[in-house]
């Protein structure tokens, strides 16, 4: 039924979208984490100002359906901003700032999950806000923070798939890429669950396991 | 419990302090003076605002107005909403560097062993090198008893332990003056000796103190002031004798009453 010497045929396109899709989990998972962070501490911020832009940033993100903004991002971004921009920066700026978005909720409910007699005995000390932040308070919250993270950084790589849309020659576009000239669909795409299911079970493993071993 | 003479001017002196939380006036115009080496006993039902004023004191709480002055220093100053004195918050961070606080709750830092914990204040907020941070904290814990715990996390700890902890961790940064928040109201019966113990040595030495209680035996024996606050005001301030013994009103006679037996409970501790 299976015919493996498909994929065998094509692996080099196969491997270059896999590479492709790492890329993109990487490196919008890490401008996504700043701009969270950004996002989280302009929310917990005493200017009325920061809190409300934190909170609308978060509401549009959370609130619009990931293939429409990409597709948006890609075809009226450039023409809003009068720029041209390619469709890899796109890319990286729509999945950017969609996974910002969790990320900052993420962030922001971390951090005041912790008891404010924290603060209290931080303030106390004569610590300032900020020493309190990274001495007291952020060792406690990111504890907490590990498991939704990585949850979240698992579907953001499942996510990246929807790049193959505008083009962006992921794992996912050159399935679709392949299947269209040798029409065995079934083991082109069974090879790309396979390939995610080999990546993401390990690391949800080794997310768990770090958890633990802060925990302590 | 040396009072130091009379025409020194107070370590602390607050005056005519507000606090109104959502139109509800919890603080309404508090006057007290504190001098070196004073230990004041801050009692009251729950509701007077005693907690509230010793927040104030180290601005955990915004006062709404008044005036509060540290070693002759003002450093919270507002009439109304006219004229105001906020320092910069560099300025009240040192201002609370000088003054140690012991929670209620505790609240160590869980996620550092005991040892770091008590290192924590001098490390971060002023950059004392660990050597001698970490020999004071260590002589520290050895005063409250703790030296062999001094690698264990808190969570590890019984409640008297934890508090005896975090009077240490207050300590190391050297205070001109301690406020104790419920010291021993979340412990055990068991435990409030032990706790009590380390703050009566630390009385005896000479450390100013501010102590919310509702261990009236404590504030009799141990205390060089008592002060009584009701429903906001400062209803009665004087030697404990004085107003424990022969309380001069109504309220703070069924006050007193309530807590009458507990003297009895001091007894063996004062040795």
């Amino acid at each position: 039924m299976f015919d493996w010497k498909t994929l065998i045929a094509n692996q080099n396109l196969l491997w270059w979208g896999l590479l492709i899709t790492l890329r993109y989990t990487v490196i919008t998972a890490a401008v996504g984490l700043l701009i969270g962070l950004a996002v989280a501490m302009a929310q917990l911020s005493r200017s009325h100002l920061l809190r409300y832009a934190g909170r609308a940033f978060v509401e549009f993100f959370r609130n619009i359906p990931l293939l429409v903004w990409l597709l948006w991002s890609y075809y009226a971004l450039p023409i809003f901003l009068g720029i041209d921009i390619s469709k890899e920066m796109a890319g990286v700026v729509a999945l950017s700032l969609y996974v910002a978005s969790y990320y900052a909720e993420i962030l922001r409910a971390g951090i005041q999950s912790i008891d404010r007699g924290q603060t209290d005995a931080s303030q106390a000390l004569g610590m300032s806000h900020a020493q309190a932040m990274r001495r007291i308070i952020l060792p406690q919250a990111v504890r907490r923070m590990i498991p939704p993270l990585s949850g979240q950084t698992i579907i953001q790589m499942k996510n990246t798939t929807l790049l193959s849309i505008i083009t962006i020659p992921d794992l996912l576009y050159q399935a679709g890429y392949i299947s269209s000239f040798t029409y065995r669909p079934m083991e082109v795409y069974t090879a790309v669950g396979a390939a995610f299911l080999l990546i993401l079970v390990p690391l949800t493993y080794l997310a768990r396991r770090l958890e633990a071993q802060t925990a302590r | 419990m040396t009072v130091a003479a009379t025409n020194e001017a107070p370590l602390l002196e607050m005056s005519g302090l507000r606090k109104t939380y959502g139109g509800i006036e919890v603080l309404k115009g508090i006057d007290l003076r504190v001098r070196k080496g004073e230990v004041i006993a801050l009692v009251g039902s729950s509701g007077s605002g005693k907690t509230t004023l010793l927040r104030c004191v180290n601005l955990l709480e915004q006062p709404t107005s008044g005036c509060i002055k540290l070693e002759g220093r003002v450093f919270f100053h507002r009439a109304g909403n006219a004229e105001q004195v906020r320092l910069p918050s560099a300025e009240i961070n040192k201002m609370r560097s000088r003054v140690g606080m012991v929670f209620q709750q505790f609240n160590l830092f869980p996620h550092m062993s005991v040892l770091e914990n008590v290192m924590e204040g001098p490390r971060t907020v002023l950059r004392e090198p660990a050597e001698s941070n970490r020999a004071r904290a260590m002589s520290l814990l050895a005063k409250v008893g703790l030296v062999e715990f001094a690698d264990r996390r808190p969570d590890n700890l019984s409640g008297g332990q934890k508090q005896r902890v975090s009077i240490a961790r207050a300590l190391n940064m050297q205070p001109v003056l301690m406020l104790f928040d419920e010291p021993t109201s979340a412990l055990d019966p068991e435990l409030i000796g032990e706790v009590l113990k380390t703050m009566i040595d630390l009385a005896r030495e000479g450390m100013t103190m501010i102590v919310v209680t509702h261990e009236l035996g404590f504030a009799l024996e141990v205390a060089d002031r008592v002060v009584f606050l009701d429903g906001g005001l400062v209803a009665a301030d004087g030697p404990p004798r004085e107003v424990l013994i022969r309380p001069p009103t109504e309220r703070l006679r069924a006050f007193v009453n309530r807590f009458h037996e507990m003297a009895q409970l001091m007894k063996p501790l004062l040795g």
